[in-house]
């Protein structure tokens, strides 16, 4: 190689070199255009949630609270055996948003101990015996202060069902409409206060999850949330298969099972895991999570739909109350604590490092 | 030939001393910065961050902590024929997350369903153990919430002074000053009592706090200030009645509890009124009203044994933002005003030959599980053993940068009067005078840079 030669070489080494560096830095610089389509999802998905879903169904909760307020109010006013089938009716609606808002319990509704003021399980008999046999005047204030479990759905419950689920209007005496009177008013001022926590100032919570990444106080990235969204759905998996169906299942104890008095607890258990299927689909038309794991995992959509689907639907095999069913359907309950268990685990192994994975804002 | 064999084994045993040294301490450069509870760390930072157990374990042991988790959320109920009887007769609250929210901490408020905040009392002077002196009627903690029909001890009001603090820079922080009055006493009280504050503390990663070996906690005192920082520091001892021994006090505010079993059977006790094999008696018992039902241990061994092995296996948050330069920054800064003089970053764990995942581990709890003078602004003025009315365990602050998360509004300190990390600092006082004023004396983004390593906790 003559000298000439040499220099040529080197010069053009020296320019392909250059140009791949050039081409490099180009390449890195890009956003993917992807990558931008799927932040916007993001944001639409967190905005779909809180309106569609959080906002939607606190509303929802708050208005079903006014029916069965108006129901008892009903009941206590006309007494009869259709007032109460209403009042029944009316705890029985507004006891399914309820569980169904179960699956997203972050934010208010456990920051302010809205859930425990709502939802306390067991009844306690014996403070309930003293206080409907004391001179208490029943009266909203002095229900809002007594201990939880003398508030709430149970307590309603255990009074407009009765504890063998046979009860007539001519059994609830004064003292007893008087009392459900104000619990249920009281679940009213909870449900108002929960979605204005939500809806407005001070909290404004729904402003808080909006601007996840963005300024918001309690969420630094978009990721914080759908954290906390995975873990919602989580853990509403674990307490109806892991606690409240597997306890009474394997101690063979009725007694212990929530919701006895109206034999609601299939039904509740259902909507708990609707709960999560209205969050993961999204509702009314809006972006849910599986808009965004569809469009970078369809597999794990498809895998998360089916085990959904398979265990709401699971519970339609449970055709008799839950206290009848862990002696007389075991394999029943067997199968659908398993389908729990099986969506659990996909939403723990799977679904939260897709999100650890694909979100990082 | 002899002299070949002498000096072939004078090279083995040089090379098998080096082998020894070979495995010395793992260089700390090379530990994750993340990792607080060492192998009991989880990655979490959700409002659920303190809630989870530690990882691995086995299937047996899982159960039990799960059985453990649904008990720590059961309310209980008056006793009667139903299950889950055995509240009260007077209570504080009615279940354990009641007052830890998920699992942490809660509002200082006192007397209502969503109260966190309980109160000790006691009689001046000590038994001869050490003791606090319990007061005829209220015991050792007043309980101001009843079953029905019946009336809670006290009715307690709480309410606050503000007192602007200015720094030498011209910044003014606002702190609030509690002040607690008893009001209502279902019988009369002596005039002459103690009392003292105390809002429930989030209970994760206690295990590895159970196991870190006595001797490392004994060696952080020094009683006569050698080092001159102004920080002596003092174990607390108490006197366990079923060995008749003093023990190391290891929880609580005051290190006044030696074991987990014996903290959670005291708050079943105490705070609720469920008694057990380890406390069996009914913290009424003895009194005006108490209900005289020979139903106890109300609580089964297997529910509080579960329960304590529950808060043992809870796993402590990792630590986020390590490499963010503004928490490096904080971190030089925390240490170089010697908030680590008690607040210790690194402890190493004893063996533990059931938990691997508490046993031998590099932990980063922020604490040296010592008591100290923190001057008057927070003493209460009430011995308990050899802590002192001014003494106060240091706080382990693992975990405090989430409590926004898990608690909705955060709050610090023993009594929550603390509504800010800043305002927490700027309560310190006594053995951490110094800090406090080399904090103050920052520019002001340098201490933010400290809150800010704190937040990364």
């Amino acid at each position: 190689m003559n000298h000439k030669n040499f220099k040529l070489t080197i010069l053009v080494c020296l320019f392909i070199i250059t140009s791949i560096s050039i081409i490099s830095c180009n390449k890195a610089d890009t956003i993917d255009p992807g990558e931008t389509d799927f932040k916007t999802l993001e944001q639409t998905v967190i905005t779909d949630f809180v309106n569609n879903i959080a906002l939607g169904s606190y509303l929802k909760l708050s208005a079903a609270a006014a029916n069965l307020n108006g129901s008892v109010e009903t009941l206590n006013t006309e007494s009869s055996d259709a007032n109460l089938v209403n009042a029944q009716d009316a705890w029985k609606k507004m006891r399914h948003i309820w569980e169904q808002c179960e699956s997203f319990l972050f934010g208010p509704v456990e920051d302010n101990d809205y859930d425990p003021q709502m939802d306390t399980w067991p009844t306690d008999y014996v403070q309930m015996d003293s206080l409907l046999a004391s001179t208490n005047p029943l009266g909203i204030h002095d229900i809002s202060n007594l201990t939880l479990s003398l508030r709430g759905f149970h307590p309603v419950e255990y009074i407009v069902f009765g504890e063998n689920r046979n009860r007539k209007h001519n059994e609830i005496d004064s003292r007893q409409k008087k009392y459900v009177l104000s619990l249920a008013n009281d679940l009213l001022n909870s449900c108002n206060a929960l979605y204005l926590s939500w809806s407005s100032a001070p909290e404004n919570f729904a402003e808080e999850v909006l601007s996840a990444g963005n300024g918001s106080n309690r969420y630094g990235s978009k990721r914080e949330v759908f954290m906390a969204m995975a873990g919602g759905l989580i853990d509403i998996c674990t307490e109806v298969g892991e606690e409240k169906m597997r306890e009474p299942f394997e101690t063979r104890d009725p007694a212990i099972v929530e919701s006895p008095y109206s034999g609601n607890s299939v039904a509740d258990f259902k909507n708990n895991i609707t709960g999560i299927q209205n969050v993961y689909m999204g509702v009314n038309g809006g972006k849910g999570l599986k808009d965004m794991v569809a469009a970078k995992n369809k597999s794990l959509d498809n895998l998360l739909q089916t085990k959904i689907t398979a265990a709401i639907n699971s519970f339609d095999n449970i055709t008799v109350d839950y206290e009848d069913a862990i002696v007389t359907q075991r394999v029943q309950i067997q199968q659908t604590m398993s389908a729990l268990a099986s969506l659990k685990e996909t939403l723990e192994n799977d679904f939260v490092p897709f999100i650890m994975t694909n979100v990082n804002d | 030939m002899k002299k070949y064999f002498i000096l072939a084994g004078l090279i083995m045993l040089v090379c098998v001393f080096s082998m020894c040294n070979k495995a010395s301490v793992f260089d700390p450069q090379n530990y994750d910065d993340r990792l607080s509870g060492g192998l009991s760390t989880v990655f979490d930072e959700t409002s659920k961050a303190f809630t989870h157990a530690i990882n691995g374990l086995s299937v047996q042991d899982q159960q039990v902590h799960d059985l453990g988790d649904k008990a720590f959320d059961q309310t209980f109920v008056a006793a009667g024929p139903g299950f889950f009887g055995g509240l009260g007769p007077v209570f504080n609250n009615v279940s354990c997350i009641s007052c830890h929210h998920n699992d942490g901490k809660g509002t200082p408020t006192a007397g209502q369903s969503t109260s966190s905040m309980l109160f000790r009392i006691s009689l001046p002077g000590q038994d001869v153990h050490g003791a606090p002196l319990p007061v005829p009627g209220f015991g050792l903690q007043l309980q101001d919430q009843a079953i029905f029909g019946l009336r809670p001890e006290v009715n307690m009001q709480i309410s606050y002074n503000d007192i602007p603090v200015t720094y030498p820079d011209g910044t003014v922080t606002t702190l609030r000053n509690p002040k607690y009055n008893i009001l209502n006493p279902y019988m009369p009280l002596p005039s002459d009592y103690n009392l003292s504050p105390r809002m429930a503390p989030p209970v994760f990663g206690v295990g590895l706090l159970e196991n870190i070996p006595e001797k490392t906690i004994f060696s952080f005192q020094d009683p006569e200030d050698k080092n001159g920082d102004g920080i002596t520091g003092k174990a607390n001892y108490i006197f366990d009645s079923t060995t008749n021994k003093n023990i190391l006090g290891r929880f609580g505010f005051k290190a006044n509890a030696s074991t987990i079993i014996f903290q959670v059977a005291t708050a079943y006790q105490q705070d609720m009124g469920v008694t057990s094999y380890v406390q069996p008696q009914e913290s009424s018992g003895g009194q005006e009203q108490d209900d005289k039902k020979m139903d106890d241990p109300e609580l089964p061994d297997s529910i509080v044994n579960a329960v304590a092995y529950y808060v043992k296996t809870l796993a402590v948050p990792a630590r986020r933002n390590v490499n963010d330069p503004d928490n490096k920054r904080g971190e030089q800064l925390f240490n170089q005003v010697n908030c680590t003089g008690c607040h210790r970053p690194t402890l190493t764990t004893g063996v533990d030959i059931n938990l691997p995942q508490i046993s031998n581990q590099r932990i980063h709890p922020y604490t040296d599980m010592l008591v100290h003078d923190m001057g008057p602004g927070l003493a209460d003025g009430r011995a308990d053993y050899l802590a002192s009315g001014s003494e106060w365990r240091t706080t382990p602050l693992w975990g405090v940068g989430l409590f926004e998360k898990t608690n909705g509004i955060p709050f610090y300190l023993h009594d929550g009067r603390a509504r800010t990390l800043e305002e927490a600092i700027l309560w310190h006082d006594g053995e951490a005078k110094n800090s406090k004023e080399m904090f103050m004396n920052l520019d002001k983004s340098e201490r933010d840079k400290i809150i800010k390593f704190l937040k990364s906790l």
